[in-house]
Formats: C-alpha cells, sequence, structure tokens
C-alpha cells in the first residue's frame, strides 16, 4: 500500500490544500486505487514555504508547489509504477546528518546492550589497541576541535596533556551547560549516555589518565541519572574498573554536581568547584593541561566533542574529517529556538548556510513574518543580520561576523525582538552570572546593564552610547575569564548591525520593534474599531473603555503597555507606535 | 565475568538478531517527559498489553523535533515506519486502533522529515 | 644541586634576564619599569582579580595581568601604550564607581591604595554613575570593623583569613556585582572563628577592614588632670614605627620612642620588654617544674599571643592544661603599674590609665578578657593601641619625631634584658625562655645565649636543646595555619599514649611573630619581617645583660613585691585562666 503525505507548506493555504487533497481523492476513487493508496494530511513532511506539497511512502519521494494539474501525473507514474515524476520534484535537499546524536531517538538510553548493538565500545576496544600515540593520530586526522565554544583541536589540548609528567592526571566532562536556550549536551546525555562515557575512557587512555569526572549542572537531573545509570552498569560489566576489556587500563568515573553557576562552565572556574572551592576562575598560565585539578594535568572536554570521539575512533578520524569544510571539520549540533517554527535539536555538517539551517531545517521564521537577525553563541555570541544568511556555519566564519559559534545556541529574532533589549537580556544573563571576581566584569558588567536599562527607557543621551562602548572595550581586554570577556558581545554586535534602532531609543525615544514598554504606547483608531471589546476585556490594567456605541478608547495613563489588546484585535483597529 | 572485546562482538549479534519485528519508541528525555510523554507511554504499553500485541514499545533519547514532542516513532509489519508529534493520550489511542492495527497511518500527526 | 632555568626577554624593548618563574611585574622592576597593581600584595598569592596591572605581550590577542603571568623565553612585553593605559583607566573609574567618597573621613585617608592609583591615574570626573550598595558595618568585635562598602573585593583580607591563618573567619557572600565580604553565614565577626588576629586589616588597601581607632580615648585620658596616664611600647613596636617617619625597615627606635611618650604627655614611659623579662621567669618557672619536676602536663605551650589563646580556646580546648598560665608580658606590667609601682609612687591606682601600644589588634580584646584582666582591682590595661594608631597619633601631635632627642623610660617597669627585646619575633619567647631555663635547671648561665635554630620564617620551626645531658625537644610555629601541623602531633600522641614529640611550644598567631602582627604599618612581606626581627636581635647582641633572670629590676620588683616566680602573689596578679570555648559543637 502506498501513502501519500500533504501538508500545506506556507501555512497560508489551507483551502487550497483540503481541495487538492479532496480531488486526488476523488481521482483515486475514479481509478480504482482507493484501497490501494492512503491519503492523509501529515503534520511535516520536511519541506518549507513551497506551496502544497507531498511525499509518497514508501519510495519517499518529494513534490512541491503543487498544483491540481498535477495529479494525473502524480498517480500514473508515482502511484502505479513507482518511478518520480521530474518537474515537480523537491530540489537539493538539505538534510541534518546525525553523529553526535546517531543513537538519540534510536537506543533505550538505560540499556548497555542497545549501544552495543549499535557499535558501542568498539571505538573503545580500537583505542586500546591503538595506544595513546596513534589514538592522538586519529584525533588529529578527525580535525575535531572542541564543541564547548572555544573551538581548541582536541588532539592538541590531549596531545599537551599526554606529554605532561604527572602521577596523576584527570579528564573532566563538561556537563555544565549554561548558555540560555542551549540543551545539545543535556539531550545527549539523556538520550545517549554511553557515548559520552566512552568518549571520557578514549580521553584517558590518550592522556593517560586513571580517574575521571562528570561535572553536570544540578538543574539537569535526568542526565545526571541517565549517567550515573550508565556508570553502575560498566562497572558491573566491567566496563569500568580495573582492566578493561582485558587491558592493563583501570579507570574510575565519578559525578560532580554544579550547584547553579554558569560560571562553572569555564574550565578552572569548573576545577575550583571540583575541589569543593568558590568557583572562581583562576588566573592562566598555568593551563589546566599543566596544572588543573589539584594541580595535576587535567583534559576538561565538552559533551558533544565526547560523543564525537567515540564515533570517530570506531569509524575512523578519516572518515569524520572529510565531513564538514576545512578547518571546521564534523557536525555541529545546534540547539534552534526562538521565532522559528520547528524549534529543536538539528545537527548538521559544518559549511551548511544560517539560511538553510533556519528556512530549511528549521522550517522559517513562526508565523510568517520577517526575520530580523539570528543570534547564535549565546550571551558570548552576537546577532547576525539577513545579509549574512548564506554565511557557512564555523568557527572562524561566525567569529568574522562578530559573532561566534559557542556551544550550539541559535535564536531565530523576528521584526517584533528589539536589538537593545536582547542585548539586555544577555547582558542582564552575565551581570546575574557574574561571579565576582574581578572589576572588570563584576562592575563593568553592571554598569552597561544600567545604561542599556536607560536606553530601553528612553532616559539615556547620547554619551551613554560612547559609554558602553568604552567599558565593553574594556570588559574584552581586562577581564579574567571568558565571561567577562565576551559578556559585551551581544552589546557591540547589536550596535553593529542595528545602530539604528540604539539611536531611535535615545534619540527619538522611541522602539521600533514595540517591544520596550516604556516607549510603545497603543492607540485604537476609532475608524477600524467595531466595538466588540475584546481589547478591554484582555487588559490587564483596566485602561480601555467604552461600549459598542461609542467604540473603544484607551486611557493613556492606566496602559501598562503590555500589547494585549495589539494581539488580540482581529480588526487591526490597534496600533501601535 | 569482566567484560571483553570478544564479548562486545557476541553481546552486538545477539541484540540485533533479538530486535522485535514490531515496534513503537517514545522519546523520554526532559522535553518529551515535560510535554506529557509519561502518559503516552502509559496509554501505549496498557494498550499492547490489554491487546495481547507482540509490539516492543521502548523509551528513547530525544529525536531533535522538540516543539512536537511528545514523538513517538512507530514500526510495524504492513505500514511504513513514521514519527508522530504531538502525541497525547487520544492521539496514542488512535496510533494503536489505526495505525498498529488497521495498518494505517493517523491523520494529521505525521513527522516526515 | 638544582638548576635554574633563565629566560631572556624584552620589556618594553629592553632586554632581561630572570630566572623562569619570575612574574612579568617582578621582572619589569628590573628594567626601572612600575606596572601598577591594586589587588596584589606582595605577601600574599596573586588572585589576578582587579585587573589594573594587564600589558600586553607580542602574538598574544589577550591581555594578560603581569601579576601572575610568568615571564617566557622570548617574550615581547608592552607595559604602557594609548590602549592599556586607556583600559586600565576604564577598569579603575569601574572601580570607582563602586566605592563611596568618604575619603575625606575615612581611616584611610592619605594612606589609601585605592586614593593613590587614582591619583597617580589623574582621575577627574566620575564617568559613570555611582552605584554603591548600603550595606552595615560590623562593629561586633571591638576590635576590627568591617565596612563592606569600602571594600574593593580584592580578596587579601580572605587569602590572608583562610589561606595564611587557616582561620576562616572571612569569606566572600554572594556573587558578581552583590559580593561582599562577610563572614560565612553571614553572622557577626564577633560570632565567627575570628580570633582578631588582624591579619585581614593589615592587608586591606581601603578603609573596609580597619582598627578600632582607640586614639581619641588616650587623648582624652592625657587632657584629664586628674589621671596619670603611663605607657608602655611592646618590641615589635620600636623596629617598625620608623616606617611611618621615613626610616629604613627595622631601624630601632626605642629611645626615640621614649622622648614623644614624654612629649605626648605620659607621666611614665615603661617598656613592655620589661614584662617580657617578667614572663619569661614565671615560664621557665613552670616550664622547670613540669620538665624537671614532672609537676604538670608537658608539652608547655606559651600564651602570650592574645589571638592564639582565642584560638587554642575555640579549637583546643582539651589540651588546657598544657599552656602557660602566664599572662602576656603587656598584661603583667599593667598589673604591676597599677599596684607595685602605684605603692611605690603612693599614687591612688584609680587614677592610673595604663596605654599599651602594641603591634597587635587582638591586644584590644584581650584588655578585657576574663577577670583575670582586672587583678589588680582596676582594668590593668585601660587601652591598647595599635602601631599604626600611634603613627598617627605622633603626627596629629605636632611633634617632629625625626629629630628627636634619645631619652631613656622609668626603669622601675622599664629597663630590659636583650631576651626581652626578642619576643617581637618568632622564637623570641623560645629563645629568651631557654637562656632562663638553662639556668633554672643549671645553675649555670649559657657560654652562648643564642639559639640561631628557632630564630628564621620558616613556618615550623623544630630542634632539640641539650641541657647539661637532658634532650629538650622543641617546637615554634608562627602563623595560625602552622599550628595544626604541631598540635595535632601532640594531641595524637596524647591520645595513643605515647611519648609527646615536644617538650616546650612556642606559638605566635601571625607570621614571622610579632613583627608581623596586625597592627603594624602595611605592606609587610617576609623581607620587611626579616629586617624588623634583625633590628630587635641586633639590639639583644649589643646589649650587657641578656638573659631575663639577670634583669637587676625584676630582681628587685621579686624583692620586693613578689617574692619568687610562682609565689601565691605573682599567681594572684600575673596568671591566668582558660576556658575551653569550642566554636562548633563535635
Amino acid at each position: 500500500m502506498k501513502r501519500v503525505l500533504i501538508q500545506d507548506t506556507n501555512g497560508k493555504l489551507k483551502k487550497e490544500t483540503r481541495e487538492f487533497l479532496v480531488s486526488l481523492n476523488s481521482q483515486l476513487r475514479d481509478r480504482g486505487l482507493s484501497s490501494e493508496v492512503q491519503t492523509l494530511m501529515a503534520a511535516d513532511i520536511g519541506v518549507y514555504n513551497r506551496g502544497i506539497a507531498l511525499k509518497v511512502l514508501p519510495e519517499g519521494f518529494t513534490y512541491v508547489n503543487l498544483e491540481q494539474k498535477h495529479i494525473p501525473e502524480i498517480i500514473e507514474k508515482t502511484l502505479l509504477k513507482g518511478e518520480q515524476v521530474a518537474g515537480i520534484a523537491r530540489e537539493g535537499s538539505v538534510g541534518q546528518m546525525r553523529i553526535v546524536l546517531r543513537n538519540c531517538g534510536v537506543i533505550d538510553p538505560e540499556s548497555l546492550e542497545d549501544y552495543i548493538a549499535h557499535d558501542g565500545y568498539q571505538g573503545l576496544a580500537r583505542a586500546l589497541e591503538l595506544g595513546p600515540e596513534k589514538v592522538v593520530e586519529e584525533m588529529k586526522k578527525s580535525g575535531l576541535r572542541g564543541r564547548g565554544g572555544a573551538g581548541f583541536p582536541t588532539w592538541m589540548k590531549w596531545n599537551i596533556t599526554r606529554g605532561v609528567q604527572g602521577n596523576e592526571k584527570y579528564i573532566i566532562c563538561n556537563g555544565d551547560e549554561g548558555d540560555p536556550g542551549a540543551y545539545m549536551d543535556r539531550s545527549v546525555l539523556e538520550g545517549d549516555p554511553h557515548s559520552v562515557i566512552e568518549g571520557m575512557m578514549i580521553g584517558a587512555i590518550a592522556i593517560g589518565a586513571t580517574k575521571g569526572f562528570f561535572y553536570i549542572r544540578a538543574e539537569y537531573p535526568l542526565a545526571v541519572e541517565r549517567i550515573q545509570k550508565g556508570i553502575d552498569i560498566c562497572y558491573s560489566r566491567g566496563l569500568l574498573g580495573k582492566n578493561i576489556l582485558g587491558s592493563s587500563f583501570s579507570f574510575d568515573i565519578e559525578i560532580r554536581l554544579g550547584a547553579g553557576a554558569f560560571v562553572c562552565g569555564e574550565e578552572t572556574a569548573l576545577i575550583a568547584s571540583v575541589e569543593g572551592l568558590r568557583g572562581y576562575p583562576r588566573p592562566r598560565p598555568p593551563f589546566p593541561s599543566v596544572k588543573g585539578l589539584w594541580g595535576n594535568p587535567t583534559v576538561i572536554n565538552n559533551v558533544e566533542t565526547l560523543a564525537n570521539v567515540s564515533y570517530i575512533l570506531c569509524k575512523g578520524g578519516e572518515a569524520f574529517g572529510k565531513i564538514g569544510v576545512e578547518g571546521s571539520t564534523g557536525t555541529k549540533v545546534f540547539a534552534l529556538t526562538g521565532k522559528v517554527r520547528n524549534s529543536g535539536l538539528v545537527e548538521v555538517p559544518m559549511g551548511i548556510s544560517l539560511r538553510d539551517i533556519v528556512f530549511e531545517i528549521g522550517g522559517g521564521v513562526l508565523d510568517n513574518r520577517a526575520i530580523k537577525a539570528i543570534q547564535t553563541g549565546g550571551p558570548s555570541g552576537g546577532v547576525i543580520p539577513e545579509q549574512f544568511f548564506d554565511t557557512p556555519v564555523g568557527y572562524e566564519s561566525l567569529q568574522k561576523l562578530g559573532s561566534i559559534m559557542g556551544s550550539g545556541g541559535m535564536i531565530v529574532l523576528d521584526e517584533n525582538d528589539c536589538a537593545v533589549d536582547i542585548s539586555k537580556f544577555y547582558l542582564g544573563f552575565c551581570v546575574d552570572e557574574s561571579c565576582g571576581k574581578c572589576a572588570p566584569c563584576r562592575v563593568g558588567g553592571t554598569q552597561m546593564l544600567a545604561i542599556l536599562k536607560k536606553i530601553s527607557h528612553g532616559k539615556a543621551e547620547e554619551e551613554d552610547l560612547a559609554r558602553l562602548s568604552q567599558i565593553a572595550q574594556a570588559m574584552q581586554k581586562a577581564s579574567l575569564c571568558g565571561l567577562g570577556q565576551t559578556a559585551p558581545n551581544p552589546v557591540l554586535s547589536t550596535l553593529k548591525y542595528f545602530m539604528s534602532e540604539y539611536r531611535a531609543h535615545v534619540i527619538d525615544h522611541k522602539c521600533p520593534a514595540g517591544k520596550c514598554s516604556s516607549l510603545v504606547s497603543y492607540r485604537i483608531t476609532r475608524e477600524k474599531c467595531t466595538g466588540c471589546g475584546m481589547c478591554a476585556r484582555v487588559c490587564p490594567a483596566d485602561a480601555i473603555s467604552g461600549s459598542r456605541q461609542d467604540k473603544y478608547t484607551i486611557d493613556a495613563v492606566k496602559c501598562i503597555s503590555c500589547g494585549q489588546c495589539f494581539d488580540v484585535c482581529k480588526f487591526t483597529a490597534v496600533s501601535r507606535q | 565475568m569482566a567484560m571483553t572485546k570478544e564479548d562486545l562482538l557476541a553481546i552486538k549479534n545477539k541484540t540485533l538478531a533479538g530486535q522485535p519485528k514490531n515496534w513503537i519508541r517514545v522519546g523520554y528525555s526532559t522535553c518529551g517527559i515535560a510535554a506529557g510523554a509519561k502518559e503516552v507511554l502509559e496509554v501505549l504499553s496498557g494498550e499492547v498489553k490489554a491487546r495481547g500485541l507482540e509490539l516492543q514499545v521502548k523509551k528513547c533519547g530525544c529525536l531533535g523535533l522538540c516543539s512536537a514532542e511528545p514523538l513517538v516513532e512507530v514500526s510495524v509489519e504492513g505500514a511504513p515506519r513514521v514519527i508522530y508529534g504531538k502525541v497525547n493520550k487520544d492521539v496514542a489511542h488512535k496510533i494503536m486502533d489505526e495505525h498498529v492495527c488497521q495498518k494505517r497511518l493517523v491523520e494529521g500527526h505525521i513527522y516526515e522529515i | 644541586m638544582s638548576t635554574v632555568t633563565m629566560v631572556k626577554a624584552l620589556i618594553n624593548g629592553k632586554p632581561v634576564e630572570v630566572a623562569y618563574g619570575t612574574t612579568i611585574l617582578e621582572a619589569a622592576k628590573l628594567v626601572q619599569v612600575k606596572i601598577p597593581t591594586l589587588c596584589k600584595h606582595p605577601d600574599l598569592t596573586a588572585s589576578a582579580g582587579c585587573g589594573i596591572c594587564i600589558v600586553k605581550v607580542k602574538g598574544n590577542r589577550k591581555l594578560l595581568r603581569a601579576c601572575c603571568t610568568p615571564l617566557e623565553d622570548k617574550m615581547e612585553v608592552t607595559t604602557h601604550d594609548s590602549e592599556i593605559v586607556q583600559t586600565r583607566l576604564t577598569v579603575l573609574e569601574l572601580i570607582l564607581s563602586n566605592h563611596p567618597t568618604d575619603c575625606l573621613i575615612c581611616g584611610r585617608n592619605n594612606d589609601c591604595e585605592l586614593q593613590k592609583l587614582a591619583a597617580e591615574f589623574g582621575i577627574r570626573e566620575d564617568r559613570f554613575e555611582r552605584i554603591v550598595p548600603e550595606i552595615p558595618a560590623d562593629k561586633s568585635t571591638g576590635t576590627l570593623i568591617l565596612e563592606p562598602k569600602k571594600c574593593i573585593k580584592c580578596g587579601r583580607c580572605i587569602d590572608a583569613c583562610q589561606n595564611v591563618q587557616d582561620v576562616w573567619a572571612l569569606s566572600f557572600m554572594d556573587r558578581g556585582f552583590n559580593t561582599r565580604m562577610a563572614p560565612a553565614g553571614d553572622i557577626k565577626l564577633a560570632d565567627s572563628p575570628c580570633v582578631r588576629c588582624g591579619q585581614c586589616s593589615a592587608h586591606c588597601p581601603t578603609g573596609a577592614i580597619f582598627e578600632h581607632d582607640d586614639t581619641r580615648k588616650v587623648w582624652d585620658a592625657l587632657q584629664d588632670p586628674e589621671k596619670v596616664v603611663v605607657v608602655q611600647v611592646a618590641p615589635a613596636v620600636r623596629v617598625a614605627v620608623g616606617e611611618g617617619f621615613g626610616y629604613p625597615v627595622g631601624t630601632n627606635l626605642t629611645r626615640k620612642l621614649y622622648a614623644a611618650f614624654r612629649r605626648l604627655g605620659f607621666k611614665a614611659v615603661f617598656d613592655t620588654n620589661f614584662g617580657a623579662d617578667l614572663t619569661i621567669l614565671e615560664e621557665a618557672g613552670e616550664f622547670v617544674e613540669r620538665f624537671a619536676h614532672g609537676k604538670g602536663a608537658l608539652p608547655l605551650i606559651t600564651s602570650c599571643c592574645p589571638a592564639w589563646v582565642d584560638y587554642l580556646e575555640k579549637y583546643y580546648g582539651d589540651m588546657i592544661q598544657h599552656f602557660s598560665s602566664a599572662k602576656s608580658p603587656h598584661e603583667m606590667v599593667g598589673v604591676l603599674a597599677k599596684t607595685y609601682y602605684a605603692g611605690k609612687q603612693n599614687i591612688d591606682p584609680s587614677k592610673i590609665v595604663v596605654v599599651s601600644v602594641m603591634p597587635c589588634t587582638a591586644k584590644k580584646y584581650e584588655i578585657g578578657r576574663t577577670k583575670d584582666m582586672f587583678a589588680s582591682g582596676y582594668q590593668d590595661v585601660d587601652i591598647s593601641l595599635t602601631t599604626r594608631e600611634l603613627i598617627r597619633m605622633l603626627k596629629h601631635a605636632g611633634i617632629d619625631f625625626n629629630s628627636l632627642p634619645d631619652e631613656e623610660a622609668d626603669s622601675i617597669l622599664g629597663d630590659y634584658a636583650g631576651a626581652g627585646t626578642i619576643f617581637g619575633a618568632t622564637g623570641g619567647v623560645m629563645e629568651a625562655a631557654l637562656r632562663t631555663a638553662y639556668f633554672n635547671v643549671t645553675g649555670e648561665d649559657l657560654a652562648d645565649v643564642n639559639f640561631y635554630a628557632v630564630r628564621g620564617l620558616e613556618g615550623v620551626k623544630e630542634t632539640t636543646v641539650n641541657i647539661k645531658g637532658t634532650e629538650v625537644k622543641i617546637a615554634v610555629a608562627h602563623g595560625l595555619a602552622n599550628v595544626k601541623h604541631v598540635m595535632n602531633k601532640v594531641r595524637e600522641a596524647i591520645e595513643k599514649k605515647q611519648p609527646v614529640p615536644y617538650h616546650f611550644i612556642e606559638v605566635m598567631a601571625c607570621p614571622g611573630g610579632c613583627v608581623g602582627g596586625g597592627g603594624q604599618p602595611y605592606m609587610v612581606t617576609d623581607e620587611i619581617r626579616q629586617q624588623r626581627a634583625k633590628g630587635l636581635y641586633d639590639e639583644d647582641s649589643a646589649m650587657t645583660v641578656r638573659c631575663s633572670h639577670h634583669n637587676p629590676y625584676v630582681q628587685q620588683l621579686y624583692k620586693d613585691f613578689l617574692e619568687k616566680p610562682l609565689s601565691h602573689k605573682a599567681h594572684e596578679l600575673l596568671h591566668t585562666t582558660y576556658v575551653s570555648r569550642p566554636l562548633y559543637n563535635k
């Protein structure tokens, strides 16, 4: 039996799609094929903004921009003969490549057998055969760079630590994932814990570590539970402890919990936290590779990095190195969120364009609004406006635009998002999470936030924009750790690309996006008002009064500019300025 | 007995050989659970038991399409393997009735991406 | 023999060669470059907080902190260019925007590191809005005042309290902009483990931790015609007070101090070193009782340091029987001033005000510690001033200190032996006690009274002294973090009923002993501690009378008043008791 899945991929063609379906069903009936073909509306067939589209199973042919005139050929060629119809077939599909997420959604994360059935621990077995030097070689061939954000070549970090003399070496998995909106690591820890455990063990072999730690933020209880289960199972089956897989390699793993501090995702602060001290970063040099946990050579790797490691040792570094682009090999998992249709985790090969990620995989902007920018890299990143959407994703390419890839946060902003508000949000996050050790971040961040608040309330002067810039530079140059050094990035990035919005706030006391409530006012246009009273009903401040006869008006004094009336009015009688 | 390298291969082969022909996977990470996967899992497991079906219902991780959670992937003989999204109690029942038993895909919830 | 790797690098274009491990900050001094710093204290590990000492290193896109970055081979460092200077300026302006503008009424006016930096950097405007959180001061100890409003979060006090002293009374609370310095659990300092050693105040760059200023009380007393105000000065003060007047560190200004005190209006000038000699007579007596006659527990542990007394009552209350019951030297002089001296001079003791000038902040708490400090019938020592307060008083008093002639003290409670003056250095009490203990046991004086093994800045000094064939095992610990090494060994031996590892132990809470006291002039380093100690050891070597038991005025005191060491009267006036006051329930 064939299945035809149909979808209105623009979101605006409900009627037309229904009619298409009716016509298709009727033609199938005429041809006596009703019992051979099931037709149904699907929720999503992976194509966006291409009119009426359909997908045929089991073949998987996808046809786009359909009209009823295409139906006969579809029936004739595809449904009867199983052949593809040219001309309406979807061109050049952009797809995800699941390496890090290879087992997520496939295996039972609490089952060791399921993991092994999918080539689990083959990488470990191979690493034991190869030995430390060759393992590093393999990693070098893969070109894998740290996925936590810094992008430091993993092979190099391991090699340095391998070369440092030390009785006791450690490897730590950084599961403190703190970027707002980023949850890639959480999904891997929950969905495929063994891939990270295996990756850690391979790293331990490379550097000569006998003890490993998982540092997982306490806000991820399920991840902690699944990793702990994974560790326990490994111990019970001899995959952890002494003489693993019959070799001379012995390894122990322990979980340490974070306690609500974003700064503890920074290497040296993480180490301080594991040591039981206040999560304060430490000056580098010495680097953790040389002098880390309790003064010993330590490697800290991100969850996603380690999930890649187990794959690389299993399938080979060279094969991995062919994925992506030069300098940024492999894939990257992005947490695509914001004003996008399909928010979730997407894993794509490096080099794919931002446009493809957001529009081809993400499905484009919610409610078909105009896109304003894509924010990448979380609180350390920046905004990327539309003119750069064809930029291929990679470490250096995003840096050139004034942003970073970071840990993979990707937030879609539309016309209703205000650049000032976005930078205020991220800076507010950094100020909240600042550890307070160094003055540039502790005071600088607070001062910058105070200025941004002034701007969003329309109380700033032009001089304040210069002050913002001055503090931002000092923070970037003089902060002790990455948190302070990169906290100004969203501000600097929005200043660079959306200066006009800042100036509107400062000089005209207006918020063009309509977000900053102090600068937005709402009016009801009498001519458009039908007197339905919906606005008055939703107003939380009792600021709207009137009647069906007299129409409705907003009392500007009582109005708190929440925008509820604007959202609810079906007649666009409420205007915003 | 501690595992050896040979054991790895043996376990792999044994597990693969024992894969059920009919299975349902329910996304059971934080995103799924938060969206209501627990109830969906209960309905599906309950129905499988009640109907005495040879069908494995298993928890799995996050498929990545988090805005469509709860996600349920269904693979039964006689129908193509598909992923259903925004599954609730009612949709879960429909999946059992229509997809599993009648081999007819359920309307409006397929995420075939 | 270890080989030291040398590195060659350029700083501002000038070649410099240093041992590997030398920081850029230190290396720069060799080419006459002063990189500005704020949170770095030469005595403490760099915390790398403030961000003032940033420099450029060729090839590194980040600015690095000179205070903690080691100079590497072939590094090219730029310490001053317009970008660096502008960044430092902004950082300082940010710090200032978080600081109150109380300079004119702050105790650190004209002596504040932040003020100095602001002046150096030529700050002329408040570029940023001032945001200073309202946090109330903590005056609960009456000794040290915490003013978190003025704190610049440099972390020095916490490093000193946690790592150097191992007391852990202070910590950082909250985080980010709300970070403040306070005892953990947000309790009052008086309820915390604080022993008032004052190391925090001695390292604080601003007025955030400041000693309780008692100079006003002294002025008031001096101006009261009814009162007879007398003063005594500790050994460690005489070799440190000069630092407030431009003298080289360690200059021994004893006789100038006596002259200054008389100009200030003190009716009698005593010397705590006399009290030190007295302490030795009592304590050496105690030691011989226990060691030679088996009367009492060994080891005997010194107790002249009040911060140490507070610490022992909190944490080693189970070992109280080991502590010498002798009071500290200045308390002895105090009680004698109001009894022996008052009697001899026919002065109504109720009119006598005794002022102690000490290197110590804990003495402020000691003078009211228990009723034992009122053994004369009145408060034996009325006011305790720190060296820092004395320096301010002298400047306030309109005395040209540098030009004063040398004068003498009142010998009755003012003359001392060399053994008395070395009390100010770590190991000094032990050395002084050994000189007299030897005499007490053998009846003879040592040919060489110098005990070099107990001198110096090593945290724990252990040695064995031979008293005519008998071995006496000694330990000297300074800096409270080193106490546990010695005390735990003793406690373990006692628990396991094994022979004790030491017979006699000296403990000084402050690193270096009293010369490094919490009330001494700012910016102490190990070098300065050594120089101040040298000032005392040199004085000792030059004296004719070097042993406490040969101090004629001490001998006179026993003959006329106390009868003999450990007599009933001596116990009444010169000894105290201790109470176990565990801080945390076991």
